[in-house]
């Protein structure tokens, strides 16, 4: 029993990286993924509002330029981001599983969306996104870092979702 | 009908009951008014209003039997009426948020336009010009900007005090949706108004209320009658946040149908509304 609650408590850190982890990037030779995740304390669906709104994004994502178009199942965006300002990212919205999971991305790669209930009130919002293919090694050197990005995303999110979920009256 | 509390439970129409109670009819004239001022926040249309009003009550005493006392009547009303004028306007273009410099040129371009409001000034008991209609004037342009879904909740709480609770049984939302379109809509407009209302913001780019005033009252002194207004007498010290409350305050003291400047206003809006469609018709806005 004494085994098994050091286990559970050496665990439970691990858990809770597994839920809320800052930006990381892992590369391989044709491609490269990065992710984040955080736990928010909001309704799914506020998340989920603020990351289907397009309009909205510029208000309180820090890391938007802009975004035109509807996201929304199948629907084609321009993305402009502060990755890199003077680019306008073509977009399609791949997958779009209300309140869970959205994907959207080009040929080169794929952004996903992931919320996942914990209950009491907590959701974990994950982003990853993985670019890559045969020419990857090519253009690779040309990519900028998304970590810090990905991390004011991130922060953003959450602090904008438990600001709008905090309105009680 | 019976009432219990804030609740009210209407009987189903039946052989004892009447076609429609006189207490349902009581109760809808008692809440009319705030249905009426409502609705014209959101059309923009005295003649909508109207007709909007008029089918809310058809419609709410021709299905009494499906309230069943969950919500207050009032709450139930609001939804009738809400849906009938999303309904009616869910094919129109929102209005850009530079509605009223559009309007104004519209009106300086049009002589008929200040001759019909001088006349309604001189001869109409709701003729007056007040600074403080103005404002309320300006919201209800302004708000049209917003999407439809944030308006109707930004109305719904800021102006007509209803709970989130409430806001989303009327709006078939959940809470957590309608705490995000309140959230949204207020930011935006408290953004639009401290970028363009001179009122709050020296550097503000529109003075209509004070300019109309100058020509509707031009023996009064405007900084006299701004004075009387706690949102421009806080223009300094408050922040954003409670100035937008002080401009609601103004919105929820003013029924715009019954106001000492209702006519006036009233003619105003209609101007605006008409200028609107041929605005939105022939641009990409």
């Amino acid at each position: 029993m004494k085994k098994l609650l050091m286990l559970l408590l050496m665990a439970t850190p691990m858990i809770i990286s597994a839920q809320e982890s800052p930006a990381f990037t892992t590369r391989k030779t044709f491609s490269r993924t990065t992710s984040v995740s955080t736990m928010i304390k909001a309704d799914p669906a506020v998340i989920w509002a603020l990351l289907t709104n397009a309009v909205d994004y510029k208000r309180w994502n820090s890391t938007v330029i802009s975004i035109e178009g509807d996201i929304a199942p199948g629907e084609k965006i321009r993305l402009k981001s502060t990755l890199d300002p003077k680019r306008t990212f073509k977009l399609k919205v791949k997958t779009f599983e209300s309140e869970k999971r959205m994907v959207w991305g080009d040929s080169k790669g794929n952004r996903t969306y992931l919320l996942t209930d914990k209950g009491n009130g907590m959701v974990v919002f994950s982003m990853t996104e993985k670019i890559g293919g045969l020419m990857f090694p090519l253009y690779a050197k040309y990519l900028p870092p998304f970590d810090a990005t990905f991390d004011r995303f991130a922060a953003d999110l959450k602090q904008e979702a438990e600001r709008i979920s905090r309105n009680d009256e | 009908m019976t009432t219990s509390g804030n609740v009210i439970k209407l009987q189903p129409e039946n052989k004892n009951n009447p076609p429609v109670s006189e207490n349902f009819t009581t109760e809808f004239e008692r809440i009319r008014p705030a249905l009426r001022s409502y609705i014209l926040r959101m059309t923009a249309s005295a003649a909508d209003t109207d007709d909007i009003v008029q089918e809310t009550w058809y419609k709410a005493s021709r299905n009494l039997d499906s309230f069943q006392g969950e919500s207050s009547l009032k709450t139930w009303l609001f939804a009738i009426a809400s849906n009938l004028a999303k309904d009616h306007l869910h094919r129109k273009k929102r209005w850009p948020e530079r509605v009223t410099d559009i309007c104004k040129n519209a009106a300086l371009a049009n002589p008929a336009f200040f001759g019909e409001a001088m006349h309604l000034r001189m001869t109409s008991p709701q003729g007056n010009f007040e600074i403080k209609e103005h404002i309320a004037f300006c919201f209800t342009c302004i708000s049209k900007s917003l999407p439809l879904e944030q308006h109707i909740a930004l109305l719904l709480k800021e102006v007509y005090e209803f709970k989130v609770k409430e806001i989303a049984t009327i709006m078939e939302l959940s809470e957590a949706m309608v705490k995000y379109y309140l959230h949204t809509a207020r930011t935006k407009m408290i953004e639009v108004f401290d970028r363009r209302c001179a009122l709050i913001n020296k550097e503000g780019i529109c003075h209509q209320c004070t300019e109309l005033n100058g020509i509707f009252n031009p023996k009064q002194n405007a900084q006299e009658e701004l004075a009387k207004i706690d949102m421009a007498r806080a223009a300094e010290s408050a922040d954003r946040e409670r100035l937008f409350d002080l401009r609601i305050e103004v919105l929820r003291g003013i029924d715009p149908f019954e106001s000492g400047a209702a006519a006036l206003q009233l003619h105003h809006l209609e101007h605006n509304r008409k200028v609107m469609e041929e605005y939105l018709a022939r641009t990409q806005e």
